[in-house]
């Protein structure tokens, strides 16, 4: 044997003697859990709540087993990283971004003894289920906010993706803002993705150049948008955390966040009892999954009450979308007399009056 | 490369010695920046081994890396024997995606046995096109292939997103950025229950054609030619821009099958992302085995392991999947500075 | 088109052109020195991480360009090694710095991902305070000021000093430089370490004022834009300045005109970029002109 080969084999056997270790039992945890993230979670947004979420759910549960995994992209690569976490003796999967929707998917036909939740999609199956809030109408009262704030009467949203939801939120907010201020018009700019920092500033960049006095957006992470309008005096509305308050101390009006944890407690536990059922969930406002945030100290009290009366409102099931509505280039669209409901909300191509905006 | 057996297998032993070296120097040296950072990095290596050699499904995964890598490096490996350098795999492997794309969405009825080959075929001709235009910029005089692939690069994904976002977006998922899913019929087959696919024959084909190709064909030998020394290869009558032209459609159509089955095996559509960097690994894995076609392979799975090292990191200690590329990284600096290694002409 | 559009588009190019041209410069030096350094992407990232986690360790964004320039440097002088001393394949030692940003990069910036930090602050020209739109436009923060001084430096470097002079020799051939009785190593390190100064700095554009956070690979490309802009500036600083800003330009343009309402699509308007650079480089090769240093262009072109 070579000296050579002697250490490759010393190496081995290192190896091999480090891997019983672990091996080793710890205490049999009730339920593991792995949870893949799009981004990071330090992103005060969307990746933010879902944290928060989980770590509700792991509080509630003693002794229960998370394993997370970051920046997962939406490709096949999730695929792997939730197998790995299987192996690992994971028994229930959140896969929290859209896109890891069909990967999840798959791993759920050759893994009928695990358990999927993915956010925002359709699929189910019998161990596959599907959550999200119902975050279109919840925009409205957003729109009532920053309609009675702005005083150039333009408001300006970033999108990341025009995706039908993504547009149906900016619909529902400026509706919201008409509703008490009918000058108010939208503007709106998509960045082409949910995370892309340089061009989310300079979304923001263009769209106060353009007027716009209170900026909002439908993107993974509203920091930047929100540091952007801060350093430029102007104020803004947070969406998927309400952590990003603290970004913003002086322009924060207000904004949507995400409450994850009472459902992803119930699922743990029912998984745990053997009684999970795969279902289609969708929460507003009122419902559990979605809360106001807290108001930043600019806003007046008249307009606090007006904001919560819409908010409750909207959690007592009213619909902004009834018609009749028009579009941006004078289209009926929803005609009077009909409404689009929760099932609809993915089919928005077109932007209501008063958003300046192409949807196509 | 010595003919016989015996010196052979010396040659190959010596070379496994010394990879085996700086493999070690390399991975103690990311264990100790991993030590640094909090971590464990022997435990990351130990779970590793065991979740690839001890678990049918890590294994499988494993293969399914090396796929694209094995197809990328051939890519880049092929043009670098006659001088070409080819750094533009990525934009190839995408165009091959694209185009590939196209037929699966307008062909969407035929039967799998009609429309798989065609699909190789357009993801064969849609990289292979792209790579035409830097070969034709080259063979002309007007452009540097390494410089004009590497622009194309950033152009493809440009050209897959437009059209995901545009005429082939998709109805059904409410319009988030994707191609409609592929049918059944399109979709390359898998085996063992594992996602380890029909690509895994392209790529060993790819391999395999090229070794005998350049080692015992004319062609293999008119290219050495050129590789050497172009302008003696002219004056014997070697048609060098020929050669050129056929090389670089040739590679490219080998880093567009990578493209063909990354979207029809693995995702089934075309999405914005569709290689994670495969066409850059594939050029490096190329350049660590001196285009040689064993060592594509060796050197495929190499990376495989250890990108499936900084899933585990991933997944086990937190450790951002990123920083696995420090040791890919480290791997490569002490091969290059070690000794010059061989450009191409072995 | 209106003169909140304009003064938008005009901002938003200025911005975002100030990385790119500081990584340009710095590959061009390099580049005159004979050296190809596509790694360059790392060695922004590098600067971004390294500036932002300095900055939120500190509270000095100043002190983070520092620690970008620094460790831009650092990383550059090992890749100066391998492609200097070790004479090793610079296309393959550049691809493998690259990766090795990525990672290193990740590493670093990883604890401080949401971290919040004060950023370069904008500061308005003395005496220029025209208010409304041109308030923005005359307030930027310190590296948008510093880089057209360091461009014209460069400039002057290069082509006016006995230095430069010395660097580009060698760039046309080591051989007549060493017969010449200079020293093309010591020459090409130190070419390298400015490269990776500026392009430090450039990563450090990035996250403390464009972006003012740490997000794994941010620079989503600059670095390559970079070297491509190289060419299209002809390896002269000067040119190196219009190529950032159109190219900087096409990304702003974009973005502000749908703020305005327009309908554009975002790809083909970041393609444009690209083409023409190779358009360019078409017209060049068809009318025989190369501008790149001789020893430059035999990493480029291969064997020919």
């Amino acid at each position: 044997m070579t000296r050579t080969g002697m250490m490759m084999a010393g190496v081995w056997a290192l190896f091999a003697v480090l891997a019983a270790g672990p091996a080793a039992a710890q205490d049999k945890p009730p339920l593991i859990v792995g949870a893949i993230y799009v981004g990071s979670v330090n992103d005060y947004g969307y990746n933010r709540s879902m944290k928060d979420g989980l770590e509700e759910m792991k509080k509630a549960i003693p002794g229960l087993k998370l394993i997370e995994a970051e920046n997962v992209p939406e490709t096949a690569e999730s695929e792997r990283v939730m197998e790995g976490m299987i192996q690992q003796g994971a028994k229930l999967i959140f896969a929290t971004s859209f896109g890891h929707q069909q990967f999840a998917f798959n791993l759920a036909k050759t893994h009928p003894d695990v358990y999927f939740e993915h956010a925002g999609g359709w699929m189910q199956a019998p161990n596959f289920g599907n959550f999200f809030g119902a975050t279109q109408a919840a925009w409205y009262p957003m729109g009532v906010a920053a309609g009675k704030m702005t005083k150039s009467n333009t408001l300006g949203f970033v999108v990341g993706v025009p995706i039908g939801y993504a547009i149906g939120n900016v619909n529902a907010f400026e509706m919201g803002a008409r509703s008490v201020n009918p000058k108010a018009q939208t503007r709106v700019v998509v960045t082409g993705g949910w995370s892309d920092k340089a061009k989310e500033a300079a979304a923001a960049n263009a769209l106060i150049d353009q007027g716009a006095d209170v900026v909002t957006m439908h993107v993974d992470s509203p920091a930047t948008i929100i540091q952007v309008a801060e350093s430029r005096g102007q104020d803004s509305i947070g969406f998927q955390s309400v952590a990003a308050e603290q970004l913003a101390p002086k322009g924060w009006l207000t904004g949507l966040g995400f409450t994850w944890g009472p459902f992803m407690t119930e699922t743990a536990q029912s998984v745990i009892a053997g009684t999970f059922k795969p279902a289609m969930v969708r929460e507003g406002l009122g419902q559990g999954m979605m809360a106001v945030a807290p108001f930043g100290p600019a806003v007046p009290p008249d307009v606090r009450t007006l904001v919560t009366a819409a908010a409750d409102k909207v959690g007592q099931g009213f619909n902004p979308f009834t018609g009749p509505i028009t579009d941006n280039t004078g289209v009926v669209r929803i005609p009077a007399g009909e409404s689009w409901g929760g099932d609809k909300m993915g089919n928005f191509d077109w932007y209501v009056e008063g958003v300046i905006g192409k949807a196509k | 490369m010595p003919r016989d057996g015996a010196a052979l297998w010396d040659c190959a032993a010596a070379r496994a010695k010394a990879f085996a070296l700086v493999a070690a120097v390399a991975l103690g040296g990311f264990a100790t920046l991993l030590i640094a950072a909090g971590k464990d990095p022997l435990k990351a290596y130990a779970d590793t081994l065991l979740y690839v050699f001890g678990n049918a499904y890590g294994f499988s995964e494993l293969l399914v890396r090396m796929i694209p890598l094995m197809l990328t490096a051939v890519a880049a490996a092929l043009p670098a024997r006659i001088g070409l350098i080819n750094v533009g795999a990525e934009g190839q492997l995408y165009m091959g995606a694209w185009l590939t794309t196209a037929g699966a969405l307008a062909f969407a009825d035929r039967p799998a046995f009609v429309l798989l080959p065609l699909l190789t075929l357009l993801g064969f001709i849609g990289g292979g096109l792209w790579a035409l235009i830097p070969g034709l910029l080259r063979a002309f005089r007007l452009v540097s292939e390494t410089i004009s692939t590497l622009l194309l690069n950033y152009v493809a994904p440009l050209i897959v997103s437009y059209f995901i976002f545009g005429p082939w977006r998709s109805p059904d998922s409410s319009a988030y950025p994707q191609s409609p899913a592929f049918a059944e019929a399109a979709r390359l087959p898998s085996f063992f229950h594992s996602r380890i696919h029909l690509g895994l024959v392209y790529a060993l084909a790819a391999v395999v054609l090229y070794a005998l190709a350049m080692t015992r064909t004319r062609f293999g030998l008119d290219m050495r030619a050129i590789g050497g020394n172009p302008e003696a290869a002219r004056r014997l009558g070697i048609p060098v821009i020929r050669y050129m032209l056929a090389t670089m459609f040739i590679a490219g159509g080998v880093a567009g099958l990578a493209g063909m089955a990354e979207v029809t095996a693995i995702q089934g559509r075309l999405v914005s992302e569709v290689s994670p960097g495969y066409g850059f690994i594939g050029f490096l894995v190329a350049w660590l085995a001196g285009s040689g076609a064993s060592g594509i392979v060796v050197m495929s799975f190499l990376f495989a392991l250890i990108s499936a090292v900084g899933d585990i990191l991933q997944i086990t200690q937190g450790v951002p999947y990123a920083v696995v590329n420090i040791l890919m990284a480290v791997i490569l600096f002490i091969v290059l500075g070690r000794q010059p290694v061989g450009s191409g002409a072995r | 088109m209106n003169s909140a559009l304009i003064a938008g588009v005009v901002t938003s190019s200025i911005m975002s052109g100030t990385s790119l041209l500081y990584a340009t410069l710095g590959e061009i030096i390099g580049e005159r020195a004979g050296i190809v350094n596509l790694g360059i992407e790392g060695l922004m990232l590098i600067g971004a991480s390294s500036g932002f986690a300095a900055a939120a360790l500190t509270g000095s964004p100043y002190l983070g360009i520092a620690a970008a320039a620094l460790a831009g440097a650092a990383v550059n002088l090992v890749f100066a090694y391998l492609v200097v001393t070790r004479h090793a394949n610079q296309l393959a030692a550049g691809l493998s710095l690259m990766f090795f940003g990525v990672g290193l990069s990740a590493l670093i910036g990883g604890p401080f991902v949401g971290a919040l930090i004060t950023g370069l602050p904008r500061l308005s020209i003395p005496g220029l305070d025209p208010g409304g739109i041109g308030a923005r436009l005359a307030s930027y923060d310190l590296l948008v000021y510093l880089v057209l001084p360091t461009s014209l430096l460069i400039w002057w470097l290069i082509f006016r000093t006995r230095w430069g002079l010395g660097l580009r020799t060698v760039g046309e051939s080591p051989s007549v430089a060493f017969a010449a009785g200079l020293r093309p190593h010591v020459l090409q390190y130190q070419a390298l370490a400015w490269a990776g100064v500026l392009a430090g700095i450039a990563g450090a554009h990035i996250s403390l004022a464009l972006t003012l956070s740490w997000a794994e690979g941010m620079t989503a490309g600059r670095g390559f834009i970079a070297i491509a802009l190289v060419i299209f500036a002809k390896w002269n600083p000067l040119w190196a300045i219009a190529g950032a800003l159109l190219f900087g330009g096409a990304e702003a343009l974009q973005l502000q005109l749908q703020a305005a309402g327009a309908d554009v699509s975002p790809f083909i308007m970041t393609m444009t970029p690209y083409l023409l650079t190779l358009l360019v480089l078409v017209l060049w090769g068809w009318r025989r002109q190369s501008a790149a240093p001789a020893a430059l262009g035999r990493t480029f072109v291969g064997v020919e």
